[in-house]
């Protein structure tokens, strides 16, 4: 049997899906973010029954030498 | 689950005046420059009133406010329309001015205010995750950034090494 991947045509063709996608009116993308979402809490739902919702670990934003002034429930 | 309900209750926080000014930012916030990508929570950045700064930020307010409009607490976060929320108030220089230049974008006639993409992209290569970095390699992959203006941030905010880093790992 022939192999006849052409990976260069299929690296041009998913580079022009996501420049397709970056591209895409906001209301679109902001769908697919829903869509992605639900999927995501759905996989992760089954690995943490327990949790009713899924979190993933914060990022430490801000001046990495000072303290970060996270919000305090105390 | 709509990202489209969480924006309106945004304007609305900012509107009754429980926060000063808001900009979306994280993965979200990079979905209004990029294509989208699979996340679990929305990460809001938000200034308070004056009166209302102290040395502990309190996020009771915010947290009190949403009650009203039955969102539930889940740890750090508050739920809005089945998306996990998490509040973060503004901690340095690079923050505080992203936030000030946060820029507003129309979402079927809501304005949503988020990140400018070179703040995003700043704070990306500042947080340094290995999925921070992934993300501004999109950001350059997609040619969704000004150079030269986010040059002049990472030189502004101290991020020369990390960004010289960065592109010996990544771009040469």
């Amino acid at each position: 049997m022939k192999n006849d991947f052409d990976f260069e045509r299929i690296w041009k063709s998913k580079r022009a899906l996501r420049q397709r996608l970056a591209t895409a009116p906001i209301v679109e993308k902001l769908r697919m973010l829903d869509a992605l979402h639900q999927r995501a809490v759905a996989i992760r739902g089954a690995r943490f029954r327990e949790v009713t919702a899924v979190q993933e670990k914060p990022g430490r934003y801000g001046d990495r030498k000072e303290k970060g002034s996270r919000l305090s429930t105390s | 689950m709509k990202i489209q309900d969480v924006i309106v209750m945004l304007n609305q926080i900012e509107r009754d005046g429980v926060i000063k000014r808001y900009a979306i930012g994280g993965a979200v916030g990079a979905t209004f420059y990029l294509e989208p990508v699979s996340t679990l929570d929305v990460d809001v950045f938000i200034a308070f009133k004056p009166q209302q700064e102290s040395i502990i930020v309190s996020p009771t307010p915010i947290f009190d406010y949403l009650r009203g409009f039955g969102c539930k607490m889940e740890g750090e976060y508050i739920v809005i329309s089945g998306w996990p929320v998490q509040f973060l108030p503004v901690s340095g220089p690079l923050l505080e001015e992203a936030l000030d230049n946060g820029v507003e974008v129309d979402v079927e006639g809501e304005p949503a205010r988020v990140l400018a993409a070179e703040y995003l992209a700043a704070l990306a290569l500042q947080t340094g995750r290995a999925k921070d970095k992934a993300r501004l390699l999109q950001f350059i992959e997609a040619h969704a950034l000004d150079r030269k203006k986010f040059e002049e941030l990472v030189e502004r905010h101290g991020l020369t090494d990390t960004w010289r880093e960065f592109q010996r790992q990544f771009l040469q």
